[in-house]
């Protein structure tokens, strides 16, 4: 009984070591709050952008309807010659003072490496913002509260322990 | 005027938006059968109108302790979202007490998301929405002017639900549909014209205030505990937003359906309130009214109205076709006219009566010209004035005559003019025919013009009622016209199917023959009935009288060289097949209740005695007269067939004279010499039928009347007027 336990615990041991060592990627809860603007539901799309400003990645899409899609001019930019698959990442679009959550995968290996989370807003007929938040991927800035610009009130990230 | 305006509006408007009306109902339609259906499955708590936030937040908070936001759909399920124990954002609907999850979040289909964009923009972003707005905006204004129409016809709001006076499916129905659908038609245009409006801020939303609440310092409390949340229940909730974590400064934010609640998360005491300004809660509304999304029953019914909406399209147009395919066909130029027929009409049934005269003035080798009360002018030979006209809504003139008025005292006519003015319409309404007598009295006040009789009226277009007119007008003119009711009547006939079982040939000194067909199908008949054939497409109908003999029906056709009909009667096989309609003719059925029947026949007009007198089961004593021209093949067989019906008690006894035989005699001859009998039958409530050409009755009736005035003492008219004259003559 003794050598099977001592077994099990070291096969746990060695499979969560591998597991860190392969990919160390760390769970985000994102938590977005909207202010009180005036109009429809706000389409927000949420990218990891590289150290020299570069699209790299979409974490999150928030907006189902695809013909709205080209209100995001540099997203889409970017988009149409990347060709992402986005339906694992997208929901629901957000309305005017409500709320909205998310969990995003960020690789840890990127912290501290200039890159950034921006978080873009568009809105039928209004101004769109290129950049609503943005997050410095560094242990510091990732936990604080970050005031938006535009529809974003503010956002912040938890990492999941 | 008025009215024309109002119609001229409905119309203007249907022909601007149908198009967009098309795809907005189509979708709509869809869009109402996807809310009900939504509502079917039970993801609604049973309790849910008496549950209070208190009886299910605390216990929702212990079962997911990172829930983030709660929120409550039109169809009263309750979604959470939120993070579970592993950190990972959850989202389902749930049951409000026990925070089972009972399904994941509703999605529209790809498809309905592609109906919806359809119904709000046709896929023309802002453009399709402005469009969508001013297409309801339009069906707004098509429904108010409904209205108006509706009111104007059944002349005022108290009979808004009276009797319609019906003419046709499509007009029928247009309307009572348009009556019942008019509320809901009404509330889809409002509602969507709203949305529209505060879309494109016309409607300019006020902003949020939030009023903050001073509270006293007060202690902390358990969630379950909050007086707040004892207050509000669940239903009244479109979304609760819970505090990020234990900070003093994150609130639970609760949206009612009204205002916006902060609470503090520790001491349960409300922090501010927000009331939604008037245009948000009217917003909610009207997007619950025009999406049906928070009842099934009112969701079906816009599915029905916007069904009808399609419909309203169809017999819309139906109804303004119908009125524009009235074409009058005119064979003279109107300065070369004696006999002007003028029409006032809204639906082109009146022009029907006036069609049927004009062909037999011609006929009768008059010239004779057919045309709009508008297009009323100078008519250079004119002698007559006919002048048929409908009455719209209360008094007012038809649509086609709406400038008669005007042009009257702008044309004086040249020549002395005699009119006659026919009114129709329905006594269903109070001015009934008022706008025919207007004209009587407007053309009466005119010296070149001079009334033959005062305003005749058609109630309902009884062909009854307008034959009234026929005999006066006929007899004043001396111009044969049918007086049988069935050759004017309205309704097209439906056409049946019928086969030839016999035909008899002619030769060249018989020009008559005899063709017997069988229905191929069901079909009601009676001797005395006609047939009506349809020899070329453009629908000029020729009537035979049927005889009933065997259950087939039995006519007999004389050959005319240029006759278009009797040609083509002549052409079918035995064994082909002939499309005909069966048109009663009640007038000339057999007399059940008689003492004594005479039958007048010259020509062909024998047939359909040839079927009454199968038909006289109670063995009336009956007398047939008939006249031909040669003695023949033909009239051996009727006497053969007549000397049977003798032996069968059915016929009393029979006379044939022939006009071009040695001895040359006429139907009239006979009658005078049997006087006597004809008298004496008009006295004891006989019954005289007449069948055979027009001339041949004018001729009878004027032997009649001097027999009655000499031995009875009575005009003619007096039996007519006692329908003891029947007649089938054209």
């Amino acid at each position: 009984m003794k050598i099977l336990t001592k077994i099990q615990a070291f096969t746990i041991f060695i499979f969560l070591f591998s597991l860190s060592a392969v990919a160390q990627n760390s769970k985000y809860k994102c938590m977005l709050q909207m202010t009180n603007y005036k109009g429809l539901e706000a389409y927000v799309v949420v990218s990891l952008i590289d150290a020299k400003g570069k699209y790299e990645k979409t974490l999150y899409v928030m907006g189902t309807d695809k013909q709205w899609y080209n209100g995001f001019k540099d997203w889409y930019k970017n988009q149409s010659k990347k060709n992402e698959k986005l339906s694992a990442v997208t929901g629901a679009s957000v309305a005017a003072g409500d709320r909205s959550i998310t969990t995003f995968t960020i690789d840890e290996s990127k912290m501290s490496k200039g890159y950034k989370l921006r978080f873009e807003t568009a809105v039928e007929d209004q101004k769109y913002f290129a950049a609503d938040v943005e997050i410095p991927l560094t242990t510091e800035a990732i936990t604080q509260k970050t005031d938006g610009k535009g529809y974003i009130r503010y956002v912040k990230l938890n990492k999941v322990q | 005027m008025v009215s024309s305006v109002w119609r001229f509006a409905h119309l203007a408007l249907a022909v601007l938006s149908f198009s967009f009306l098309i795809v907005a109902s189509v979708t709509g339609v869809i869009l109402a059968i996807d809310t009900v259906n939504e509502k079917i499955p039970a993801y609604k708590n049973a309790n849910f109108d008496e549950l209070t936030l208190s009886q299910t937040l605390p216990k929702l908070r212990e079962v997911y302790p990172e829930i983030i936001e709660l929120s409550i759909d039109h169809n009263q399920f309750v979604t959470i979202e939120g993070f579970d124990d592993e950190g990972n954002d959850f989202k389902f609907i749930a049951d409000p007490v026990s925070g089972e999850k009972k399904a994941d979040p509703i999605v529209k289909s790809e498809f309905i998301q592609w109906i919806t964009s359809l119904h709000r923009s046709f896929f023309l972003h802002e453009t399709g929405r402005f469009i969508v707005g001013i297409v309801s905006f339009l069906l707004m204004l098509i429904a108010v002017s409904g209205i108006a129409l509706v009111v104007k016809q059944q002349q005022g709001f108290r009979k808004f639900f009276a009797k319609i006076n019906r003419e046709f499916f499509e007009q029928y129905f247009h309307i009572a549909a348009g009556r019942l659908l008019l509320l809901p038609i009404l509330i889809i245009s409002i509602t969507g014209t709203f949305l529209f409006l505060v879309r494109f801020d016309v409607i300019q939303k006020e902003e949020f205030v939030p009023t903050e609440i001073q509270n006293k310092e007060a202690k902390e409390i358990p969630l379950k505990d909050f007086p707040v949340f004892k207050e509000i229940y669940l239903k009244d909730v479109k979304k609760i937003g819970f505090p990020f974590a234990d900070d003093p400064e994150e609130f639970f934010k609760i949206k009612l359906k009204d205002k916006e609640l902060l609470v503090n998360q520790i001491t349960g005491q409300i922090v501010s309130e927000t009331k939604y300004p008037v245009t948000t809660v009217l917003e909610t509304l009207s997007l619950d009214l025009h999406t049906g999304r928070t009842n099934s029953i009112w969701a079906i019914l816009l599915a029905i109205a916007s069904l009808n909406i399609l419909f309203f399209i169809y017999s819309g147009f139906v109804i303004t076709f119908k009125r524009k395919a009235v074409k009058i066909l005119n064979k003279f130029k109107p300065d070369e006219a004696e006999y002007i027929i003028l029409v006032g009409s809204e639906k082109g049934s009146t022009l029907h009566f006036a069609d049927k005269i004009l062909k037999q003035l011609i006929a009768n080798g008059k010239t004779a010209y057919l045309t709009n009360l508008n297009d009323y002018n100078v008519f250079e030979s004119a002698k007559q004035l006919i002048i048929f006209t409908s009455t719209y809504g209360s008094g007012d003139a038809p649509v086609n005559a709406n400038q008669f008025e005007k042009l009257l005292e702008k044309f004086p006519q040249t020549n002395k003019v005699n009119f006659s003015v026919v009114g129709f319409g329905s006594i269903k309404y109070q001015d009934f025919c008022a706008f025919a007598y207007k004209v009587h009295q407007l053309l009466a006040d005119k010296s070149w013009a001079n009334p033959l009789f005062d305003v005749y009226t058609v109630n309902d277009k009884s062909a009854n009622d307008f034959i009234s007119w026929v005999k006066d007008w006929s007899k004043t003119n001396e111009i044969p016209l049918t007086l049988t009711p069935a050759v004017y009547k309205q309704k097209t006939p439906k056409l049946k199917s019928f086969k030839v079982l016999a035909k008899t040939n002619v030769s060249n000194d018989n020009q008559t023959f005899q063709i017997t067909l069988k229905p191929n199908s069901r079909t009601a008949f009676q001797s005395g009935d006609l047939l009506a054939i349809y020899p070329d497409k453009n629908q000029t109908e020729r009537f035979y009288s049927i005889a009933k003999i065997k259950n087939n029906i039995h006519l007999v056709v004389k050959l005319h060289e240029n006759g278009l009909s009797s040609q083509f009667l002549h052409d079918l096989s035995v064994n082909g097949k002939l499309q005909a309609a069966v048109i009663s003719n009640k007038s000339f059925h057999f007399p059940k209740k008689a003492s004594k029947i005479i039958m007048i026949a010259n020509g062909t007009g024998i047939a359909p005695f040839l079927g009454l007198i199968k038909e006289n089961k109670s063995k009336i004593p009956t007398h047939l007269y008939a006249g031909f021209r040669n003695q023949n093949d033909t009239t051996s067989a009727y006497k053969t067939f007549l000397e049977e019906e003798i032996k069968q008690k059915k016929l009393t006894g029979f006379n044939f004279v022939f006009s071009r035989e040695d001895q040359s005699e006429y139907v009239m001859n006979s009658i005078e010499r049997d006087a006597e009998l004809f008298a004496k039958t008009l006295e004891n409530k006989g019954i005289i039928m007449i069948c055979g050409s027009l001339n041949m009755q004018k001729d009878v009736e004027q032997v009649l009347d001097r027999i009655c005035l000499e031995i009875n003492n009575k005009p003619l008219n007096f039996y007519k007027e006692n329908n003891q004259i029947k007649t089938d003559c054209y």
